[in-house]
């Protein structure tokens, strides 16, 4: 095999034709030596023409499945086509693409398996009381099983080696709607290393996300219930 | 139970039990899935029947008002029926998105086989 590493940067993107065509740029303007995927997960505007306007690899979803479903299938196009790692990055622009670097030099120097883009661990990043509430418990959990401190669970900025998302794009091992603290602990179970690095994170000025599809309530009774499977399950 | 009440509730028993068959010999309904609703026929069949058997069984379990425990029955059975197809959606769910990334990875596989020949 060729000793050059190859990256697959993985864009979900559900109706995101304002922001995508700045995403992809900037992804190729910071990564030129990684191929870029675009997922559309059954958008019902103009995301995968202009995706593909761009001259990015597309995978078109035929109707919509959830953010976790669309990333999952970029993990499996990522295991045929014998990628070495993937990068996901939210097509909603609020990644910067050009700190990826941090991440990758994160992956070195801890020899992790996983580097998940905090944008807590420096700067201060607004956001809704019960959200940092929830973000800040489950934390704390996966802290007590894991014993690794992760800042941003629901980071959906993560750098992950081949033994990772061929895990990850198994059946039934990642969630349809939103990964979060569960498969951190997932991942840890499984005995991969974790760590985070420092990332900013831009808020959309219409507060749109990709992670704020949650009620805070059935957030956490989701989220919840999600921690009791991951401990009640055997390894797999 | 008066003789009327219980000739009702026997043919509207008989009347569903007859219906699942019908739609399932049409083809209409799979017959993996209509089991259990065939059960629930059945069981309204024999709930014309049901006050020789409840009402006894009710007395002595101290309810002073023996149709309660036929809601209590009854009620379970819904539950338990809403719950088996609750399992199937969610089986249905999790196939839909298997399905729905094999189409999108093919998609992408054929749309370069075509662009290769061309």
């Amino acid at each position: 095999m060729n000793a050059v590493k190859s990256y697959l940067i993985v864009v979900p993107a559900y109706n995101e034709e304002e922001y995508l065509p700045q995403v992809l740029f900037d992804i190729r303007e910071s990564n030129p030596q990684a191929d870029i995927l675009v997922v559309n997960d059954g958008s019902s505007d103009n995301t995968p023409q202009i995706a593909r306007e761009t001259g990015v690899k597309v995978l078109d979803i035929p109707f919509n499945i959830g953010y976790g479903g669309a990333v999952q299938t970029g993990f499996r196009f990522a295991v045929e086509y014998g990628y070495d790692f993937v990068i996901t990055i939210d097509g909603d622009g609020q990644h910067n693409p050009y700190h990826t670097n941090r991440l990758m030099d994160i992956m070195e120097r801890e020899q992790a398996d996983v580097v998940i883009g905090s944008r807590f661990l420096e700067g201060n990043y607004r956001i809704g009381i019960a959200r940092r509430i929830g973000i800040w418990l489950f934390s704390k959990i996966a802290k007590l099983y894991t014993g690794v401190h992760i800042t941003d669970p629901t980071s959906g900025f993560q750098l992950l080696n081949y033994k990772v998302f061929s895990y990850l794009s198994r059946t039934d091992n990642y969630p349809l709607d939103y990964p979060d603290v569960n498969i951190i602990m997932a991942l840890h179970k499984m005995k991969f290393k974790l760590a985070e690095a420092p990332v900013k994170m831009t808020e959309k000025p219409n507060g749109k996300s990709m992670h704020n599809g949650f009620r805070p309530l059935y957030y956490i009774l989701r989220m919840t219930l999600a921690i009791i499977m991951v401990l009640l399950r055997k390894e797999d | 139970m008066a003789f009327s009440v219980r000739g009702f509730i026997f043919l509207i028993g008989i009347f569903l039990f007859i219906l699942i068959l019908e739609l399932v010999r049409r083809k209409k309904f799979r017959e993996e899935l209509s089991i259990i609703w065939l059960f629930i026929g059945f069981g309204l069949i024999f709930s014309s029947f049901a006050d020789l058997v409840i009402d006894p069984l009710a007395h002595r379990m101290g309810i002073s008002y023996p149709p309660a425990l036929v809601f209590v029955i009854i009620s379970f059975l819904l539950v338990l029926a809403l719950l088996y197809f609750s399992i199937i959606v969610s089986d249905l769910k999790g196939k839909n998105k298997e399905l729905s990334q094999k189409i999108a990875l093919m998609e992408y596989k054929f749309s370069k086989l075509y662009q290769e020949k061309e």
